[in-house]
């Protein structure tokens, strides 16, 4: 429940059309608070635009981001199995010396 | 099938930027029908559902972005357990180096090895044969002094300018003189202090003997002396003794 409710507000936080409609009904209503909430939708569009060019990771289509992933997966998976391979390798018996 | 999918980033830079501009033209067809007090035909019914439409994918395409940031993330820890295997890699590949460098080494020593002793195997001499050359050169006490030799005795381990006076290419040269210059041969002198098996027996007096150039008796006829009594013989010594590995100098 805790989880989720994070999710809800995100969700919100992304969308635009509670501040327009707050514009349009300020607007409707002539109320002087028209330019207030003008100036709130220009700043959540900048604050917006500042966290997608912070957003890691999103500079590749999510298709080409999971195969890169894959990629990834696959060389540590031949490392490991390479070292596993090397380091139980036949090791020479060395006498020690009596 | 798209070719070459756009970035998520660029789509949700545009999608902003279709929300902005969309918004902005509502609003303004908005103020400017409440101004005119004209009624829009449905322009503004247009707008706001292409604005609704927009803000929908911006929030689908912020879902992505966040969705990719968890893979990023992931990603991240994946590249540096690469790079952890490629440096142990590393490292392993630098042990087998070194031990391929040392073996090598060993491999070429033990070549080596084995050459010198096939070359020994070939040019192999019987140990009685060395054996017996070793006793040839220690006879002439041209490695250790005689057991019973004190400084003084006229002895060396080389020929002494009296012996090669006595010899071939003395006696050539004093063919005429012989007799007169009372020298002795090295061994006729020792021959009254020394049992037979002591007299020292150089190489070069066995060619003499077989030339029979000095009878023995001869050395009696001039008498024996005893070493370092003979004033020539003295000088001869005294002469030979500045090298710095006679003892003999301090004879008398």
């Amino acid at each position: 429940m805790a989880t989720a409710v994070p999710v809800v507000e995100e969700a919100e936080d992304y969308s635009f059309l509670p501040i327009i409609h707050d514009v349009i009904k300020c607007m409707d209503k002539e109320s002087p608070d028209v330019h207030q909430e003008l100036n709130k939708l220009k700043t959540k569009i900048q604050e917006a635009r500042e966290q997608i060019s912070a957003m890691p990771g999103i500079d590749l289509s999510p298709a080409l981001q999971e195969s890169r992933l894959q990629t990834l997966r696959e060389q540590v998976q031949t490392k490991n199995q390479l070292l596993q391979k090397y380091k139980s390798l036949c090791m020479f018996d060395i006498p020690k010396p009596s | 099938m798209a070719a070459a999918e756009k970035p998520t980033k660029e789509k949700l830079l545009s999608t902003l930027d279709d929300i902005e501009v969309l918004s902005r033209e509502l609003i303004e067809m908005l103020a400017l029908a409440r101004t005119q007090k004209l009624p829009q035909p449905g322009e503004d019914t247009q707008i706001l559902e292409l604005l609704v439409q927009r803000d929908k994918e911006f929030q689908e395409l912020m879902q992505t972005a966040m969705e990719q940031g968890r893979v990023h993330q992931e990603m991240q820890t994946l590249e540096k357990e690469v790079e952890k295997r490629d440096s142990d890699i590393q490292q392993l590949q630098k042990q087998l180096k070194e031990a391929e460098h040392i073996l090598a080494t060993a491999v070429y020593q033990a070549k080596e090895k084995l050459k010198s002793i096939e070359k020994a195997r070939k040019g192999s001499i019987s140990s009685e044969e060395i054996i017996k050359y070793a006793h040839r050169i220690s006879a002439s006490n041209a490695v250790c002094a005689p057991l019973n030799w004190v400084p003084g005795d006229p002895r060396r381990p080389y020929p002494t300018d009296l012996e090669m006076r006595s010899g071939m290419l003395g006696n050539m040269s004093n063919m005429s003189t012989n007799g007169v210059n009372g020298h002795l041969p090295g061994d006729a002198l020792a021959a009254g202090r020394l049992p037979d098996v002591l007299t020292p027996q150089y190489p070069w007096q066995s060619t003499d003997v077989s030339m029979g150039i000095l009878p023995p008796h001869h050395g009696n006829d001039f008498g024996l002396e005893p070493p370092g009594h003979n004033k020539e013989n003295e000088d001869d010594v005294e002469a030979m003794s500045t090298d710095s590995s006679s003892s003999s100098s301090d004879s008398d």
